[in-house]
């Protein structure tokens, strides 16, 4: 085990229950009160291919999948020949002795054993779990409570064909991987679950999107639970109607979201000037991949850090912060909903792929979420309602139909009442009306918490998003003396938390092949990177890998 | 008539204009609406951008004053938030079948609560005259010189076969069967579009061909069918209601009797319902 970690991958075509396999060995870890990372690797195709997940667990929080497995379960000839190499010292792979005829590891006929009950092509996942059960030491009873949670149907095949597996496991290599209870058990979720429960802890009323990975979980999980939560989930013909929609909802007075992936961003993005010119309140979620345009579907990259921080044409209030790990998701997500509505204009929530689709054991302060909360009219313009109020902070009450008061919400510049108007000092008095509000906004921030710092040692690490869970990871991994400062914050981009790292030379981690990031902390913050490592493959960092290459850098 | 509907914003239609008569047919309809009980307060308009889309800034009506091709969409989210208002949303023939073909489709097929009016005068007029989708095959404007070399689209037809559930035609010069069309609509429960024959007195001035061929129906066909053969007549335009059926509105369908603004929940209710997702996640 490297460390204080274990690592458990389990690999085969996709159909063959790869992704319910992993998931139980987390949920497995979970029960045990360990700290869980895992990791789901899929191409954008529906059969066959190759999948595997990973899990990483460890008696503390664990932020990152480990490359190098400790057990390796392979369902398929394939993922024998992808992963075998990978395995750590002293770790061990089960093979799927049908699939694969000589591979170095403990060999067992999975596929002949689940032929011997009905469905056999479905079953073979079930192998997974069984066989972590008998490595990490699980009783047989426990073994059998483990498959009756994860599976509930069909347990009268299921059983007994993962008891075989867990027998030859047993035998071949005995329990030999034990594993330590930790403090005690929490909730595992996916950054996108924990984005939906964020905005839904912040009062969602709406949720719209069309379909694109890796944003696409959160309007599942939220269809699913629309009922449970309160929340009226529709999924129309486009981005560009999802986004104009939202505007709509808004200004009827629905706590509204929207998510998509860069390509559905940028049909979004003419909406988007309508709420900033409306002064709308609307959260869009960002989940980037590798771009451009269809780039990688289901794999990540930070590359969509300049083109949130401009979103949409002309000059408005934007607002973009991205969260550094899956509890955070929930925090943000809230804030971000509560901040376009006390501000009026559209925020983006910006992520990434291993962020939105990698789940982690988290703990939640539910209570302590941000609640969306308009700034209502309190009755008082005299001579009637103005939606555009010219007010000392630039935000005007809000008003909702159906209401005797005249509520005009436009998309042409206008006056106070929200009549179309291209009178020149009309023009600049909400102009500055907008400019006051975002330095309203500006203040506000400067009061929050826009930037996270992690330790305090001598050499000082900048990160964001979803990096920042593989950093965190690295730097405990490999026993470095760090700083690790995450601005959480994007666009206003919060230069007044990092003036005492204006001329140190950082090393900058981030997941692009331009190293955007580094470019901005050098223009913003005057923050100039030592060096900059990247990750542009698609795939997340692996601690390990990341640590040698930041001792590298230090030296 | 209620003179209250409009507000100080200066009209800067062309004299003769077809919005007219809209914007007249619009204040008539929220008249008798509000003796039938539908208040003005509890009607929100929304519309796209060209010459049409100006009745937003006269009409003393709250809304959205959307983007160019956009206005039907956002109707739609405003009636999906509060499927207590009564939403009209203003479209020029350019907005409804150029720019925002796919929203009107889907708007149709969903059956959307919304009432669409198109201001159907087979022209760009705001940007100064451009061939619309409605226009003539040999139509001459500024992007088509030489003519449009394009058929136009039958919009009745479009939203007949998209699954309009309310499907009516209407034309400025008849005013009073108008007013009624759109009060019809607005009462209808689901998706209802009106095409209204406007001519731009400057762009594509058809009030001599209108006067001549737009003939009132004497009544709703009976049947899908009959609706599309009447729609589809060339020697005559039929005017009035093509097309009426009762089938549940989207809005009904996603969440019945609901309200998303009026049931949103207080914050002890919702962050419950969150713990208890999470409990079981
Ligand atoms: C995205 C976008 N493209 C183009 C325009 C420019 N534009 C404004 S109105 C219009 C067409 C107007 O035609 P129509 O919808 O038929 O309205 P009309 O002026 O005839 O009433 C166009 C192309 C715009 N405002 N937005
Ligand atoms: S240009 Fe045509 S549509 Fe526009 S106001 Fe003048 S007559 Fe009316
Ligand atoms: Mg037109």
């Amino acid at each position: 085990m490297s460390g204080d970690t274990f690592t458990f991958l389990v690999g085969g075509k996709a159909g063959e229950g790869v992704k319910k396999a992993g998931g139980s060995a987390a949920n497995l870890f979970a029960s045990m009160g360990r700290g869980v990372f895992q990791y789901d690797d899929y191409p954008s195709l529906i059969r066959g291919g190759h999948n595997f997940v990973s899990v990483s667990t460890a008696t503390r929080q664990i932020t990152s999948q480990y490359a190098r497995p400790d057990l390796i379960v392979a369902l398929d000839a394939r993922s024998c020949e992808t992963h075998k190499g990978e395995l750590a010292d002293g770790g061990v792979a089960i093979l799927n002795s049908d699939a694969v005829s000589n591979g170095d590891g403990v060999g067992i006929p999975i596929t002949t054993e689940a032929k011997k009950y009905p469905n056999p092509g479905l079953r073979v996942g079930v192998a997974g779990p069984a066989a972590l059960a008998a490595a990490v030491g699980l009783s047989r009873d426990e073994m059998e409570d483990l498959i009756s949670r994860e599976y509930k149907r069909d347990l009268e095949n299921n059983i007994p064909f993962a008891a075989s597996i867990y027998g030859a496991v047993r035998e071949a290599i005995g329990d030999r991987f034990r594993l330590e209870r930790g403090d005690r058990e929490r909730p595992i979720l996916t950054g996108n679950e924990a984005i939906a429960l964020g905005a839904a802890a912040a009062g969602l009323d709406i949720y719209l999107a069309y379909p694109m990975s890796p944003a696409s979980t959160i309007l599942h999980f939220l269809a699913k639970h629309d009922r449970e939560l309160g929340v009226t989930v529709m999924h129309p013909e486009s981005e560009i109607a999802v986004a104009n929609m939202a505007v709509g909802a808004a200004v009827a007075g629905a706590r509204t979201m929207v998510g998509t992936s860069g390509g559905g961003f940028a049909l979004m993005e003419e909406a988007l000037s309508l709420a900033g010119m409306a002064e709308a309140p609307v959260l869009c979620v960002l989940a980037s991949r590798p771009g451009p345009a269809t780039g990688v579907p289901t794999y990540t990259e930070q590359g969509d850090l300049g083109f949130a921080r401009h979103y949409g044409h002309g000059e408005f209030p934007r607002l973009v912060a991205s969260p550094g790990t899956v509890g955070e998701a929930f925090t943000l997500a809230a804030e971000l909903l509560s901040l376009v509505w006390r501000f009026q204009t559209p925020a983006v929530l910006l992520t990434e792929r291993h962020l939105s689709e990698s789940a982690m054991t988290v703990d939640l302060d539910v209570d302590a979420a941000a609640w969306a909360e308009p700034v209502v009219q309190d009755g008082g313009d005299a001579g009637g309602y103005l939606r555009y109020r010219d007010t000392a902070d630039g935000v005007s009450p809000m008003l909702f139909p159906p209401s005797e008061e005249l509520i005009k919400w436009t998309s042409y510049e206008h006056d106070e009442t929200g009549i179309t108007t291209e009178d020149g000092a009309a023009i600049v008095r909400m102009h500055d009306k907008r400019s006051r509000k975002r330095e309203a906004l500006l203040e506000h921030l400067k009061g929050a918490r826009t930037v996270n710092r992690f330790g305090s040692g001598r050499t000082i690490i900048f990160t964001y998003g979803s990096t920042t869970m593989s950093v965190l990871e690295a730097v405990a991994a490999g026993g470095i003396d760090a700083t690790v400062v995450q601005p959480v914050y994007l666009e206003p981009f919060p230069t007044w938390e990092l003036a005492e790292y204006a001329g140190t030379r950082p090393i900058v981690v981030e997941q692009s092949a331009a190293g955007q990031f580094a470019t901005l902390l050098a223009e913003k913050a005057r923050v100039d990177a030592s060096a900059v490592v990247k990750r542009y493959d698609g795939r997340p960092f692996d601690p390990l890998e990341l640590a040698g290459a930041i001792r590298r850098a230090i030296r | 008539m209620p003179e209250d509907l409009v507000t100080y914003a200066e009209n800067t239609w062309c004299p003769g204009c077809g919005n007219f008569a809209i914007m007249n047919a619009v204040k008539r309809a929220v008249g008798k609406l509000g003796e039938r009980g539908v208040g003005r307060e509890r009607i929100a308009i929304t519309a796209g951008i060209g010459c049409h889309a100006k009745i937003f800034d006269y009409l003393n009506l709250s809304g959205l004053y959307s983007l160019h091709g956009r206005a039907m969409s956002c109707a739609q989210g405003m009636k999906l938030a509060n499927p207590d208002l009564r939403i009209v949303s203003f479209c020029g023939d350019g907005d409804a079948f150029g720019e925002g073909l796919a929203h009107m489709m889907f708007a149709a097929k969903r059956n959307a609560d919304i009432t669409v009016i198109v201001h159907d005068n087979g022209v760009y007029a705001l940007t100064t005259g451009q061939r619309a989708p409605t226009s003539a095959r040999g139509f001459k404007g500024p992007s088509t010189p030489r003519g449009n070399t394009e058929d136009p689209f039958n919009p009745l037809v479009l939203m007949l076969e998209a699954g309009a559930t309310f499907v009516a035609r209407g034309y400025v010069g008849k005013l009073a069967e108008l007013t009624e069309l759109i009060v019809a609509a607005i009462e209808h429960e689901g998706f209802s579009f009106i095409d209204v024959l406007q001519p731009s007195v400057t762009f594509n001035d058809t009030f001599e061909e209108y006067n001549a061929s737009v003939e009132l129906l004497t009544e709703t066909p009976a049947t899908l069918d009959e609706a599309l053969a009447a729609a589809r007549r060339t020697d005559r335009k039929p005017a009035g209601i093509f097309y009426r059926i009762e089938k549940p509105s989207n809005e009904r369908a996603l969440y019945g009797d609901g309200n998303p603004v009026a049931d949103h929940p207080a914050r002890d209710e919702r962050l419950a319902k969150v713990k208890a997702i999470l409990g079981t996640a």
